[in-house]
């Protein structure tokens, strides 16, 4: 898929209100639900173990497969195992041949649809129904799922009608019930003819060769009933090791999948059972397991990646997932796995190609760690393929020049410079602008953003009178280039909070860019250019502490540590960084916090987590506590406060048509508090989000916690 | 012992409630027969495919649901499951903390007359309510063996896969009527 094509997908995606209209209420109401789901549980305790017992199994893979092949054995299973999607596709259709089926229905199997399996049987002139109901109305559509757990979100009662009046040719009214007893009437006749059924498992157990299959409608125990032959296709990362290991996953799938306690139905079929054969007699029937590997042992191999055999397919991630939110599954690309682990699924399993293009969709919010069943760092592992993606291809040649810019320190401060005299005409006399002179421009679209400050921190710094009579230590400032660019307020909001916990700050010249900007483009080049030149700046080694006030360069900082794994020296040095790195607000509360005082005048503020902060450092208490703290500041908790932005980087340059709707999304919480000003700790936010206000001509302030509390304490 | 009984059948009853289940709950076996035909006829049910178990056979169902004028089948069970009106089958245990019935049914009329039907009555003794999904899994764990197949039923058959508006009634049963009995 070219990225054109994607383009238009997104588009498309983006003006159908319906799909829009669906997801957005489900990621409401999921988060909600699911939280209530987990009441008395301890999601933690449970996601563990599943990590556990599902790398268990992945780690001892060839002895689990023997040892489920030889358990089901025993109880009358027929087992095969296909090295590729052909071989299970054959197995299938000789297995077909030789019973003489005719018809076949099919309960839901990703795995099935990974290896395009109806359209083989089809080739064998096999009646082949998909019997759930998304499916069923998905495969009339003629379209593949653009949901995980819900195949047809994208389409409206009305549109389904249509589709169940020319498949039926009798007419459909769009009621929803009415709809579903057609589907049900259809159906019933297909299940009572059928010869073989085909099933997906969400669960094999090793030790007693056991599969377990979820779901609402009963459909996949109809098919597993009446068939006289039966066949499942399981993906090996589906094995765990013992019987009682599958209780952790049947916790977690529904809760996680659709918030819900438990599926209607959970089936447990171990070994062949009895059926109603061909000549209506009853008897023990023909079962058959399909084990698939199709590029899953490849997955094994792969250090960074081999976290993926600890997916248990919930669904999880993708319904807390900003970008899925909008646009749904089908721009995804792949034709059986969707959002960010459908990303890498593809990319093993199906299609690297598509992958390469729809892992530019991850905002790397984080949103779905928290979530993650299977504990899996999806976010990392995006940011894996775009390395590998950018390291084989190279980036376009305009992307590529910024990043080489932005890694020559000397250039991109003079470039700064030199725009913040050029901007002068763009700026109207405001502090935002809608065009970024030179190399920046086109990150302006459908936004507002700021202009560069006239003088830069770098400058102010030695201008501050730091008044510390007796200092307790030094701190290093990472300032980062916003702050020291854009919102040198930021920085003087810092020192002054550091110098009244007792410590000195100063300010290493050299200091640059992050390098998150290249890490998060996928050149690693570049970001270990950045690398070496901070650490070498920084010298961590002559202070006590280092304090950023922009998370993403926390977090980018931090990464040093990967990015030189095959530098023993510097990553010696990358390490005492790490160790003494840490976020404003999490420095000051651990130095002792700040003596409450503040100038006592009334001001609502609500509070903003960005993504980084929250979910890889865990800090959204000590922001609360400073600012709740400080007298005259009332806090308004917004709602989904820990939402992304949408601002992500170069997302919001890549995809402005995904990152402005989510950023509306993020206005609208504000805007319902009645807060005059939103605090955070985000530059980058603090950058989208006051492009955000500042195009609805809202008097709602943005400010970094830093200079917020300068603002109240320091009139 | 009366007590805990007590606590998990409220706990069950409201769970399988909230799933929307039909739970009702005798004294004595010999009460499941009047009872089912009340429940059944107020229904408007007519055929009826019952797959005998120990309890159905302790109650005289068959012959109960006879006498009321239901029309009962008990063998070619494939054909009548697929045209009655209702299935009965009993099941082994319940999940307090789910509201769920758990049934071991490796024969297949079993499964049928849970699935097929428009309306799945199950039967089960009170004490065989457990508490958790821990504590059924260590009951099939210590089973000499896992049976061929054990089915875990929520409520009724459902499905959001249009609009995400929750429907009942999709492939399986509409309704799920579950009578306990304590006896
Ligand atoms: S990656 Fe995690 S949340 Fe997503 S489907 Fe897999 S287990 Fe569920």
């Amino acid at each position: 898929m070219a990225n054109t094509q994607l383009k238009k997908e997104i588009s498309e995606a983006l003006q159908n209100n319906v799909l829009r209209g669906a997801l957005e209420r489900f990621s409401r109401l999921y988060v909600i639900a699911r939280e209530k789901a987990y009441e008395g549980y301890d999601f933690e305790d449970l996601r563990n173990n599943i990590q556990r017992v599902k790398s268990y199994a992945a780690d001892h893979i060839d002895e689990m497969i023997d040892l489920f092949e030889k358990n089901a054995k025993a109880r009358g299973a027929k087992v095969f195992r296909a090295a590729n999607g052909k071989e299970a596709n054959d197995y299938v259709r000789r297995i077909a041949k030789e019973n003489n089926v005719k018809k076949v229905v099919k309960s839901k199997s990703m795995a099935s649809e990974e290896i395009l399996m109806n359209e083989a049987l089809r080739e064998d002139g096999l009646e082949v129904q998909e019997t759930d109901l998304g499916e069923f109305i998905i495969a009339i559509e003629g379209k593949h799922p653009s949901h995980m757990v819900f195949p047809a979100i994208h389409l409206t009662k009305e549109q389904v009608a249509d589709l169940f009046t020319g498949y039926t040719k009798k007419k459909n009214d769009p009621v929803i019930s009415k709809l579903v007893k057609t589907a049900r009437s259809v159906m019933r006749k297909k299940f009572l003819e059928a010869d073989m059924g085909i099933s997906g498992a969400n669960i094999a157990v090793a030790e007693t060769g056991t599969l377990f299959t979820f779901t609402n409608e009963g459909n996949a125990r109809l098919t597993s009933t009446i068939p006289r032959v039966h066949v499942y296709i399981v993906g090996i990362e589906k094995i765990v090791p013992k019987f009682k290991d599958a209780t952790y996953i049947m916790k977690a799938l529904p809760r996680n999948g659709t918030a819900q306690n438990i599926t209607t139905y959970v089936s447990l079929y171990t070994g062949a059972t009895e059926a109603y054969l061909e000549d209506g007699t009853k008897g023990e029937k023909e079962f058959h397991i399909v084990i698939l590997d199709n590029g899953r042992r490849k997955i094994l191999q792969d250090e960074k990646f081999r976290q993926i055999f600890n997916c248990i397919r919930c669904g999880g991630c993708i319904n807390v997932c900003p970008a899925f939110q909008l646009v749904g599954g089908h721009v995804y690309g792949g034709h059986a796995y969707t959002g960010g682990i459908g990303t890498i699924l593809t990319a093993f399993l199906t299609s690297e190609e598509t992958a390469n293009q729809v892992q530019n969709l991850c905002l790397q919010c984080g949103s779905c760690t928290e979530v993650c069943a299977g504990k899996l760092n999806i976010p990392e592992m995006i940011l894996e393929l775009r390395n590998r993606h950018g390291a084989k291809t190279g980036l376009p040649f305009t992307q590529k020049f910024a990043l080489d810019v932005v890694s020559n320190r000397r250039l991109f401060h003079s470039l700064l410079r030199i725009a913040s005299v050029a901007q002068k005409p763009f700026t109207k006399g405001q502090p935002v602008i809608r065009h970024l002179p030179m190399f920046l421009s086109g990150l302006t679209e459908g936004r507002s953003l700021p202009a560069i400050a006239k003088t830069p921190f770098r400058d102010i710094f030695p201008t501050i009178k730091q008044d510390v009579p007796n200092p307790k230590g030094t701190v290093a400032f990472y300032a980062g280039c916003l702050v020291d660019f854009v919102y040198p307020r930021i920085g003087e909001g810092v020192v002054s909070a550091l110098n009244e916990v007792g410590y000195k700050v100063v300010f290493p010249e050299k200091q640059s860019c992050c390098g998150a900007p290249a890490s998060y483009m996928g050149d690693k080049e570049n970001a270990v250019k950045s690398a070496i030149l901070n650490i070498e700046a920084l010298e961590a080694e002559k202070v006590d502490y280092i304090v950023s006030a922009c998370p993403t360069c926390t977090h980018g900082l931090l990464d040093y540590q990967k990015l030189l794994e095959d530098k023993p020296e510097m990553l010696k040095r990358a390490k005492v960084l790490a160790e003494k790195l840490y976020d404003f607000p999490k420095l000051i509360t651990m130095l002792g916090g700040l003596k409450d005082k503040g100038d006592g005048i009334p001001l609502k503020v609500t509070y903003h987590d960005s993504c980084h902060l929250r979910r890889t450092m865990g800090v959204y208490k000590e922001q609360r506590a400073l600012l709740a703290g400080t007298s005259g500041i009332e806090l308004i908790e917004m709602k989904e406060s820990d939402r992304c932005c949408g601002f992500a980087g170069s997302y919001s340059i890549k995809f402005p048509e995904i990152s402005v709707p989510i950023l509306q999304r993020k206005i609208q919480n504000i805007l319902e508090t009645g807060a005059e000003v939103v605090a955070l700790d985000c530059p980058g936010c603090l950058m989208q989000i006051t492009g955000g206000l500042d195009q609805i001509n809202s008097k709602i302030k943005v400010k970094h916690t830093a200079e917020l509390l300068l603002d109240k304490r320091k009139k | 012992m009366v007590e805990r009984l007590n606590d998990l059948y409220e706990k069950f009853k409201a769970k399988f409630e909230g799933v929307n289940g039909e739970c009702y709950r005798v004294a004595k076996i010999e009460e499941i027969g009047n009872l089912a035909v009340k429940i059944l006829a107020n229904k408007g049910a007519k055929t009826i495919a019952l797959y005998e178990s120990p309890l159905s056979q302790a109650a005289k169902l068959k012959e109960k649901l006879c006498s009321a004028g239901f029309e009962v089948h008990t063998d070619n069970l494939f054909a009548a499951s697929s045209q009655d009106d209702v299935g009965i089958t009993e099941v082994n245990w319940g999940i307090a903390e789910l509201g769920s019935m758990v049934q071991i049914a490796p024969e297949v009329d079993n499964r049928l007359c849970s699935t097929l039907v428009p309306i799945h009555l199950a039967l089960l003794r009170t004490k065989s309510i457990v508490a958790d999904v821990d504590e059924i899994m260590e009951i099939l764990d210590n089973l000499p063996q896992i049976p061929g197949f054990v089915g875990f039923i929520t409520g009724p058959s459902r499905s959001s896969d249009i609009e995400r508006i929750l429907e009942i009634g999709v492939h399986g049963p509409e309704q799920v009527i579950l009578i306990l009995v304590d006896e």
